[in-house]
């Protein structure tokens, strides 16, 4: 239509394998931004927030979208449509809060084109995938002109919108390490709208009990509150050890809410969004805790 | 071939004259039009980043150079129509001269080949500003000591009527003493009295406001928009604004457009685009982005609002004592003075005794404008509330304070009018028991608590501006309807289509309708205050019955028959009382041939135009020798009313609220087709449920924080109740002057959600909101409140 607003960028590519598209973005540098669902990306450039002299796609190159079982884990490729991983049978039990978090981005709409890759490397402190993914103890699995590397999600992000990724280098996959029995792991999104909504805060929570009842591991990724997405050592070392109490819990959630740095933005002041995450990770602990009982 | 019995269309929910072209996409807004120009230009504007700043210089050269700009404008350019302008001069969208007062207003403009050159140039554009001090918050640009709006060596003054004593910033005020407030407060049982704020939100009409404007070889111009009134507004205002555009050198279209909510019933994108067409002698085409849709376009007029009143032991309120401040945010020179928000205080109860203090203000933040219920939603809001407060102080149920207190037809209100039809008594009983208010609801251990509230609200309609319509009977016996007004989605096309064919006793099938085109259709004045069905119909009415006499006089030339012994119905003229035919309408006019295409008489392709125009009776000054008390026997026209009554359930942990069951009622007049009053009743609900709880303008540092539909929450179906929990009705008193009896009602729909929702709330958690909207934040924040005083 006449009226829509063009992009303007000089050139296009759209590399078929994995090598190709290093190539291309080592020749391009600073120049170019990597397409995946496009969902962020074509918003700013129309936007004229990016203005790009190159735009690489991912989408071409099949091996990125694959999913595999593998002894030591499970490998999703970061082109995965947000859909396709809402859906994903492959994530039972503990590795379902993958689906979850997936499911709950934006709208149908978008998760149809998005990707699991695409809104990890967008790096929004909000992103909803990405506390599921801290607390299943994702890994990213990188390639880039120097050859393969891997990093611990958790340590792939910089900064709102900044990660570990040097500009030869392209997020292929992550890695969800196998969980062990009587793990629990829940994720929530706290929005104003049922749909279609950023998250004020979102919380993610795994726990792993012992014969015993007490917790042996415990993992706590707060969305929404700090550059990014941020883990709570201090509240994890609390509940360490301890069989789960309601006092404990609600422990925990105040030790979160202190150890969080939120900012006032058009979502929500830093003062509510720091009480949510009291609310919040006393409820994904509780559920945590009775799912892990149960598996 | 219907019998006239099927021809009565009134009350009859008739499928809408447009369904088809909208349900299968073939309906053509205005930008659909842009594809017939290859050479059309794109206008884009560059906007003050600053909520106020005096501008020191502008360098537009390196923007002028860039290839495929034609022209670029600014505010210190001579053809830019600055002078004498009716209302606020901010409202129209052209650049800042002096200085930029808000955070949005246009600084520099560009023509160009394409947006994306337009946007390259406006990057080239180089503004130095000098800050200055503002005001966003209204609260604080009252008094004398207000930081200005405007900077005060530019001795422009706020209001239209020249500097106001009461601050810098005041734009005018509006009084009213009825009665002795005074000595019924002395003598009241029960006095209650707080302040309320209701906050700043958008229309968030999904269509951007744009034009395209066509230069035309006479040196006029050819606007097709989506702005409202072609004739009224649009058309009246170029006018004014650019004098070497004579009347008949300016041509408005509005082809489909959807609902503006009062968002464009001052011309915002025309002015802009007609003077870049008259520069550049080229058409050119200026459509806001949905970020200037929030930070440039008219936003509601936020009101705080002080109200007092006292009641006798029975429940008689005897005194209302209500201080008004409507925020019209940045204005030079706007009408704002508060009346508008205080009638809704005044028009739904019966109060022998009202002191009436109201004003307006300017805040640098983006101008105010009509926005569906013009100011009353935003101070019944107080109003409804305190009712309860009163109500649980007397001991006495919502309810039945409102029944009591509520004014009667037939009764004067405080300014001094008589009340012609009202019937909110049945709409508030009706959602009362819709939502079963004398059942508790359940409650248990979790954190979502849960409560039920009731509210009425009733609102003026404008004695503003006529409307005119014509009515061709062609030569094949069918019916067109030529009218200006709006068809912004209401249906009101169709309502229309339906009392013309009613009239003509025909059917609906044989009536064809013809919008909004100045060319072709007669004057209207504009789409607002839910005029439409009232206004237009009614000239509708007169057209179609000038179309019938004219036919009959005709028919009864034909065969022999005096006019009166003629009636005309099924496309045929008959013996009035009885079945006999005596003619075909299409019969009346000759065919068109060598011999009788030289006479008079009825033609083959000439139609029988009947006229119609309809003036509402003028309203009656309010100031001026023996108004001293502000009060008029004719200050609105009629009023619309509406009852709302709701579940809902508050989250005590973090200040949610959810809708779970509602009714909305609508005293619409006798309604010319229900089911498009159900649906501007259901439309108005949920605009209402985003209006209450969800959506608002936030301001940091001067600037609007959320100027896009991620941040700018708007309800969607999710946050709407389920369809077997959304109620409705319409509870209709005929308005005696309507069209068939009918009125409007889009606004009054919208007024007593908030309330309603506020009084279940409390019922809930025992909290009272007083700021709206009722976000989960502020919610919260009452809860910690209140917790906080238990532990005292």
């Amino acid at each position: 239509m006449l009226g829509v607003q063009k992009m303007k960028f000089n050139s296009y590519h759209e590399p078929e394998t994995i090598e190709e598209c290093i190539q291309i973005l080592d020749e391009q540098g600073a120049d170019a931004k990597i397409l995946a669902g496009g969902t962020d990306l074509v918003i700013r450039m129309r936007s004229r927030v990016f203005k790009l002299k190159a735009v690489v796609s991912l989408n071409a190159i099949p091996e990125l979208s694959e999913v595999t079982l593998k002894e030591d884990g499970l490998y999703i490729g970061a082109m995965a449509r947000l859909m396709d991983v809402s859906k994903l049978e492959l994530l039972t039990d503990a590795w379902e809060i993958v689906k979850t978090g997936a499911g709950n981005v934006s709208s149908m709409q978008v998760r149809n084109i998005a990707t699991l890759g695409g809104n990890t490397c967008n790096a929004s402190p909000s992103a909803d995938t990405v506390p599921s993914l801290v607390v299943s103890g994702a890994i990213a699995n990188i390639i880039g002109k120097n050859g393969p590397r891997s990093v611990l999600l958790e340590d792939f992000f910089t900064g709102p919108g900044k990660t570990v990724l040097a500009k030869d280098e392209i997020l292929v996959s992550f890695k969800l390490p196998n969980y062990a029995d009587k793990t629990g792991a829940v994720y929530k999104k706290y929005s104003i709208r049922g749909d279609t909504d950023i998250a004020i805060i979102g919380v993610a929570g795994k726990i792993t009990l012992n014969a015993q009842g007490e917790v042996v591991d415990v993992k706590i990724a707060l969305g929404g509150v700090a550059p990014t997405v941020m883990r709570v050592p201090k509240a994890e070392a609390f509940l360490t050890g301890k069989k789960l109490t309601d006092q404990l819990i609600e422990e925990a959630a105040v030790i979160a809410s202190e150890s969080c740095t939120p900012i006032t933005d058009a979502r929500a002041t830093k003062e509510y969004r720091t009480e949510m995450v009291r609310v919040w990770v006393r409820h994904v602990l509780t559920d945590a805790a009775q799912e892990a009982q149960k598996n | 071939m219907s019998d006239c019995e099927n021809t009565n269309y009134i009350g009859k929910s008739v499928q809408r004259v447009d369904a088809f072209e909208k349900a299968t996409g073939k309906a053509k807004y205005f930008e659909d039009y842009q594809i017939q120009y290859r050479d059309l230009l794109h206008v884009k504007v560059l906007r003050s980043p600053h909520a106020h700043a005096k501008i020191i210089s502008i360098d537009v050269s390196a923007a002028e150079a860039l290839p495929g700009v034609i022209t670029v404008v600014k505010g210190s350019d001579t053809d830019i129509p600055w002078s004498d302008l009716p209302y606020a001069s901010a409202y129209y969208g052209n650049p800042a001269r002096y200085e930029v007062i808000w955070a949005g207003q246009a600084v520099v403009a560009v023509a160009a080949e394409s947006i994306e050159i337009a946007e390259e140039a406006l990057e080239l554009v180089k503004v130095e500003y000098e800050m200055l001090p503002y005001v966003t918050d209204q609260r604080l640009a009252m008094g004398v000591d207000a930081i200005p709006v405007t900077s005060p060596e530019l001795e422009i003054a706020a209001g239209y009527g020249g500097p106001q004593p009461e601050g810098p910033n005041v734009m005018g005020s509006y009084k009213l003493r009825h009665g002795d407030v005074d000595k019924a407060f002395e003598e009241a049982d029960v006095i209650v009295e707080e302040e309320y704020q209701a906050g700043k939100k958008s229309t968030s009409q999904i269509e951007c406001n744009g034009s395209i404007v066509e230069y035309q070889q006479d040196g006029g111009v050819k606007i097709i928009t989506n702005g409202c009134g072609v004739h009224g507004v649009i058309k009246n205002h170029i006018l004014t604004m650019y004098p070497q555009l004579t009347s008949s050198k300016v041509r408005v279209i509005q082809p489909v457009t959807g609902g503006s909510f009062g968002n464009r019933l001052f011309p915002l994108v025309e002015p802009l685009a007609v003077l870049m067409a008259l520069r550049t002698k080229r058409t050119v085409s200026y459509v806001l982005t949905r970020k200037e849709m929030y930070t440039s376009s008219p936003s509601n007029w936020p009101v705080y609002t002080k109200l007092k009143l006292g009641a006798k032991k029975d429940g008689t309120i005897i005194a209302e004592k209500l201080e008004l401040v409507e925020d019209a945010g940045a204005q030079i020179r706007g009408y704002f003075d508060g009346r508008l928000s205080s009638s809704g205080l005044m028009c739904v109860y019966n109060i022998p005794n009202v002191h009436c203090d109201s004003y307006a203000v300017s805040t640098n933040t983006v101008p105010c404008a009509p926005y569906r219920g013009l100011g009353c939603a935003e101070s019944e809001w107080a109003m409804e509330n305190l009712l309860d407060v009163l109500a649980e102080k007397l001991d006495m149920d919502p309810l039945e304070i409102r029944l009591k207190n509520m004014i009667k037809n037939g009764e004067t209100n405080a300014y001094g009018e008589k009340v012609t039809s009202i019937g909110l008594g049945k709409c508030l009983k009706a959602v009362a028991d819709g939502i079963k208010i004398d059942e508790p609801c359940q409650q248990d251990d979790g954190p979502w608590k849960y409560g039920k509230g009731i509210a009425a609200a009733g609102k003026q309609n404008t004695p503003l501006g006529r409307a005119e319509a014509d009515c061709l009977v062609h030569s094949d016996g069918s019916i067109e309807i030529l009218v200006s007004c709006d068809e912004q989605g209401m249906g009101v096309q169709s309502a229309l289509r339906q009392m013309a064919a009613t009239e003509f006793k025909i059917d609906i099938a044989r009536v064809k309708m013809t919008r909004a085109d100045t060319a072709i259709t007669p004057f209207d004045n504009f789409g607002a205050s839910s005029r439409t069905t009232y206004t237009t119909g009614n000239a509708v009415i007169i057209a179609c019955q000038d179309a019938i006499d004219q036919l009959k006089e005709a028919a009864g030339r034909e065969v022999g028959l005096a006019k009166k012994q003629i009636t005309i119905k099924d496309g045929k003229a008959y013996i009035v009382g009885s079945n006999t035919e005596v003619i075909d309408i299409a019969d009346l006019f000759k065919p068109f041939d060598f011999f009788t295409q030289q006479t008079w008489g009825l033609l083959k392709g000439t139609p029988v135009r009947g006229r119609g125009v309809f003036c509402p009776a003028p309203a009656v000054p309010w100031f001026g020798p023996g108004h001293e008390d502000g009060r008029t026997p004719r200050m609105w026209n009629w009023y619309q009313f509406s009852a709302f009554g709701a579940e809902v359930a508050v989250n005590e942990e973090t200040g949610q609220i959810k809708i779970l069951k509602l009714m909305s009622t609508a005293d619409s007049g006798n309604p010319i087709n229900p089911k498009l009053v159900e649906g501007q009743i259901d439309g108005g609900v949920i605009m209402a449920l985003g209006f209450s709880i969800m959506d608002h303008h936030m301001y940091q540092d001067g600037k609007m924080m959320n100027p896009n539909m991620s941040d700018y929450r708007l309800p969607t179906t999710l946050e709407t109740p389920l369809q077997k929990n959304f109620m409705r009705a319409i509870l209709p008193d005929p308005l005696p002057d309507g069209p068939f009896n009918a009125k409007g009602m889009a606004e009054s729909i919208m007024i007593p959600v908030g309330p309603a929702i506020a009084s279940a709330i409390y019922q809930a958690i025992g909290v009272r909101p007083t700021e709206m909207p009722m976000t989960a934040e502020s919610i919260l924040k009452l809860i910690k409140d209140k917790e906080a005083n238990n532990a005292k």
